[in-house]
């Protein structure tokens, strides 16, 4: 039954609708609004209101219903699926919803990984009701995500007034849409029926290339949203344009396109948006009395070559970049990496603080945590470093054609993720055959540190990588007590920049090019520059077997005002790792890579799933202790959240699986409780 | 050697197996651990690959001498993993888990090699 519903999703999302043209016929919605929800009163601290709890991103809830105390009883209480998977190849390949629900007054808010907004009774998990933009499969990046939706009320409308509570989220196929917040209708008065057209002066472009996967951040009224512009693919890519949208009408307020100084509005005539410019797809945060939104920035399309780079894109890539949201204007930048070459993009939401400083003030700072491993804390009126941050010298590139910065920042006033600069010794494996084996590769690789500069004769070594340190799960912060959360991944990565001619002979071609694909998580053409790269993570090719030892991923507490670390601990059981990728059920902390970020709660708990063993746990805070845990349906590469309804709180976690992390996949939304007299039948899925 | 091979029971049959089987993995240690010191490493694999082969040679030669042997092999990675990487239990897992295992194995063997060669062959 589900199958064949998703069968005729899919064969429906085939169907050539163009949602920025025409109204979304009602009619077309699935029937299954159960009763007009009620929003009832202002979001308060019961509620989940943006990504990470608002748009500070503190994922910080103060509440303690669910402490260390009780946590031991917590039980699933209801258990809900999108029931939208698609065929079986996209969700193996593609699969990767990464979503974390809102909830305001007693409902959920949530997308599912094609789009599909869902409304939830927060107590129940009965669905109240659900719009589907229609996203086809064919506008997967390399991953079918939506990581949550964005709420807003507007301030001035009538409180019975149609879309005065909206829901707003960025689609895959790049369209930005609002539907009302208590029945599901697109809003008559937001762009065209409900949609924006995100593409209009992007100019070429094919399916899959420009996807927005995170959800805007609204400040001041405004809308601020980037997208993804798929990676490694050519120099000739759509435009990374950051833009503003009125959160009411959906009218462009600005963009920010680096390569058009001076200029905020729509290309016009025959010009688009400065192609091939770095990108924002992860989430940003926003700073209302600022009026001020923190964009982590990524890298332009060809990640790990810059011979190609304009001087107007360099100050912007791989650095956060406050935007004012009333015009548009970059107020400060913070670089992380000078002249990124290796893909260093900014992955994590940054988090805002009142950051302890001498003499018991405080100062209003953005925490950024970095894939390098660095965290840094920057005034967040200002960008200025609160803590120390020294330039270093790094190695030269080899290549002919290849100029690199001679220095790096690092961030030397706060603890660094785990990422210690590797040896020969370090190389890892089960048996000594298998550690050989890596210790070989290891001496023919060039390895000179973590910025070890690209090289074309022979692999490089990346550690930490992409995949390293923080992700867009990024950090919680008890702001209480002052403590940084963070996990972070410990993931080498055996890399090599593939001549032109070699590549033309592999075949590598870009996407929109017969023979091109959205896979871009291995080897990129990156045409256009002299060079295409082999990306693989560094373990042996016959067992599977990492080259570098466990633990593969951690989470860490940090201690804001010592700026000390409290703890350091693996995170993720062995349960479904092993060689051959045969599960070894081993309850063993091993460790593991981890996608999806931390919540903490006054009840002196974090809650965390991540980790490649399906497990979602609870952890002191005070110890790193994991004090309770349960097996997900479905792989738990989301962020959780908490909230309160009726009296009782309740932990909900989208368990979707992740293809890169291959976990395994699924549509599930689960709650945890406290159990309750009256709680409804668990479905099948979560029974034990 | 000793007459017709249906003369030999199991302990000479894994015996024969299990000495192949450490003068293989040797093999493979000392051939990469060669390639590894080519490359600017550790002698480590050449030296302890070296000698489980001699060890597993001597072995299916039915020479306790090559259990001796085995077991100095051990002794000396075990030196060399904690000299290595301390105590670390992740980093001593690769280096001294599966030679451990063989380790124990070879005393398996013991009461029979201790044996003259001829005699063990009953069945």
């Amino acid at each position: 039954m589900i199958r064949s519903l998703a069968l005729l999703c899919l064969a429906l999302a085939w169907l050539p609708v163009t949602h920025a043209q025409t109204p979304a016929d009602p009619s077309l919605e699935p029937a299954t609004t159960v009763a007009p929800a009620t929003t009832g009163g202002e979001p308060g601290p019961a509620d989940w209101m943006a990504y990470g709890l608002d748009i500070a991103a503190t994922r910080y809830s103060p509440l303690d219903l669910i402490n260390r105390d009780n946590v031991a009883n917590l039980r699933p209480v209801w258990g809900y699926r999108t029931g939208h998977l698609p065929d079986q190849e996209v969700v193996e390949k593609k699969w990767a919803p990464e979503t974390t629900p809102l909830k305001i007054g007693d409902n959920l808010y949530l997308c599912d990984a094609l789009n599909v907004l869902v409304s939830l009774d927060a107590s129940t998990g009965r669905e109240r009701w659900r719009y589907d933009p229609r996203v086809s499969t064919d506008h997967i990046p390399y991953s079918a995500t939506c990581r949550g939706v964005s709420y807003y009320e507007v301030p001035d409308a009538p409180q019975s007034a149609p879309c005065k509570r909206r829901i707003i989220e960025g689609t895959l196929d790049a369209e930005l849409v609002a539907v009302d917040a208590d029945t599901g209708q697109p809003c008559a008065g937001f762009g065209n029926g409900g949609h924006v057209d995100l593409m209009e002066g992007m100019g070429d472009s094919v399916p899959g290339y420009v996807a927005v996967t995170s959800p805007p951040t609204i400040v001041r009224g405004v809308a601020v949203v980037g997208h993804q512009v798929l990676d490694g693919q050519k120099e000739d890519a759509p435009s990374g344009v950051i833009r503003g949208y009125d959160a009411v009408t959906g009218e462009l307020v600005w963009a920010w396109d680096m390569g058009r100084p001076g200029e905020s509005g729509l290309p016009e005539g025959d010009e688009v948006y400065t192609r091939g410019t770095p990108n924002a797809w992860t989430t940003f945060t926003g700073d209302e009395a600022l009026g001020l939104v923190y964009v982590p920035m990524g890298n332009s399309a060809v990640d790990y070559w810059s011979g190609n780079r304009r001087p107007f894109e360099k100050p912007y890539s791989t650095a956060l970049v406050a935007i004012d949201v009333t015009d548009g204007e970059v107020r400060w930048v913070f670089q992380t990496v000078h002249n990124d070459v290796w893909d260093y993009d900014l992955g994590s939401q940054g988090t805002l603080v009142d950051f302890p400083v001498e003499d018991g003030r405080t100062v209003p700072a953005v925490i950024l945590p970095t894939k390098q491993g660095d965290i840094y804390v920057l005034d967040r009126r200002t960008g200025e470093p609160l803590t120390p941050v020294e330039e270093r010298p790094v190695p030269a590139s080899p290549l002919p054609d290849e100029t690199l910065s001679p220095t790096q920042p690092f961030s030397v006033g706060m603890p660094s993720l785990p990422r210690e600069t590797l040896t020969e010794a370090d190389a890892w494996g089960v048996t000594p055959l298998d550690q050989l084996w890596c210790r070989i590769q290891f001496k023919r690789a060039n390895y000179q540190g973590m910025y070890t500069p690209p090289s074309a004769d022979r692999p490089f070594i990346q550690y930490p990588s992409y995949n390293g340190g923080n992700d867009w799960g990024g950090a919680a912060v008890d702001t209480a007590r002052n403590i940084l959360v963070l996990n972070y991944n410990r993931i080498a990565m055996h890399d090599q920049l593939i001549p032109r001619e070699k590549a033309n002979e592999k075949g590598m071609v870009p996407l929109g090019v017969p023979g091109g694909t959205t896979s871009s998580g291995g080897s990129v053409p990156q045409a256009g520059s002299p060079y295409a790269v082999s990306i693989s993570a560094w373990r042996n090719g016959f067992t599977g077997i990492p080259c570098t030892r466990p633990p593969f991923g951690g989470i860490m507490a940090i201690d804001l005002k010592t700026r000390e670390v409290l703890w350091n601990e693996p995170l993720g059981t062995a349960r479904r790792n092993g060689p051959f990728g045969i599960p070894s059920h081993l309850p063993l902390t091993i460790g593991t890579p981890n996608n999806g970020g931390p919540v903490i709660t006054a009840g002196g708990l974090i809650f965390i799933a991540a980790a490649t063993d399906n497990l979602i746990r609870a952890i002191d805070i005070d110890t790193g202790e994991v004090v309770w845990q349960d097996v997900l349906p479905a792989g738990g590469q989301a962020t959780p959240m908490t909230y309160e309804v009726n009296g009782r709180q309740f932990l909900v976690i989208v368990a979707g699986g992740h293809h890169f992390m291959e976990t395994p996949a699924g549509d599930y939304v689960v709650a945890y409780s406290l159990p309750a007299k009256g709680d409804p039948k668990l479905p099948d899925f979560l029974k034990d | 050697m000793s007459a017709s091979p249906n003369a030999h029971g199991f302990a000479y049959w894994a015996l024969k197996l299990f000495a192949v089987i450490v003068a293989l993995i040797g093999l493979a240690l000392a051939a990469g651990g060669l390639w590894l010191i080519a490359l600017g490493g550790s002698w480590y694999y050449l030296l302890a690959g070296a000698g489980m082969l001699v060890s597993g040679a001597l072995m299916f030669m039915q020479r306790i001498s090559g259990v001796w042997l085995y077991w100095l092999v051990f002794a000396g990675t075990l030196v060399w993993a904690l000299w290595e990487v301390g105590l670390e239990p992740w980093s001593l897992l690769p280096r001294l888990l599966a030679l451990a295992v063989i380790a124990l194995l070879s005393l398996a063997f013991v009461p029979m090699l201790r044996r003259p060669v001829g005699r063990e062959a009953r069945t």
